[in-house]
């Protein structure tokens, strides 16, 4: 039991960096604000999440409740924050067009 | 969790943290920046937990789970500012 733990908890921890590795690339190649949302999507939402359940390779309960708790709360912020960012975006791009155009 | 393992890791993610700061350096725009320092926060959070698991204790999640709510109300905040050109 002790070894299986320890290869889920290893193998999370693996998976979490790398999937920050493939999107921090992402970020210094794209120089796009919507292409480097995308690949800051990757590391804010599910790289952390994925290191944050590495904690069952510990099997120390403390460290396990505490980092279910952070994961909740990534799960409900990541996402917002993205769409914050991506909206004001959106409407920073929306208005020199409009002023632009001629008027009158 | 071995401890080699999670002392490779822990380097890894401080690799990791130099590349937010090369992409905070290459930003040209307030969004850009902004991006860059909730990127930097997400590898900071990752460094606190692998520090804990490394440490054996649990209050250093405690300090990520802070981190993350600043970050989250400072990213909404400069958000709305960019776009109206006020905080709220």
């Amino acid at each position: 039991m002790g070894v299986l733990l320890d290869v889920i908890g290893i193998a999370l921890l693996a998976l979490g960096l790398v999937l920050s590795t493939i999107g921090l690339y992402g970020l210094l190649r794209r120089p796009d604000i919507f292409h480097q949302l995308h690949a800051a999507g990757l590391i804010t939402g599910p790289a952390v999440i994925l290191v944050l359940l590495a904690s069952l390779g510990t099997g120390r309960a403390t460290i396990i409740t505490s980092a279910i708790l952070v994961v909740v709360f990534v799960l409900i912020t990541a996402p917002l924050a993205a769409h914050a960012i991506a909206q004001a975006a959106v409407r920073r791009e929306a208005s020199p067009s409009e002023d632009s155009e001629p008027r009158g | 969790m071995p401890e080699v393992v999670i002392a490779i890791a822990a380097g890894w993610a401080t690799l990791l943290l130099f590349g937010g700061g090369l992409l905070l350096l290459r930003a040209t725009d307030a969004l850009h920046r902004l991006l860059a320092l909730e990127v930097l926060v997400s590898i900071v959070v990752v460094l606190l937990t692998v520090l804990s698991y490394l440490r054996d204790v649990s209050y250093y999640i405690d300090v990520a789970l802070a981190l993350a709510l600043l970050s989250f109300t400072a990213t909404l905040v400069v958000a709305r500012y960019v776009t109206r050109g006020r905080p709220l």
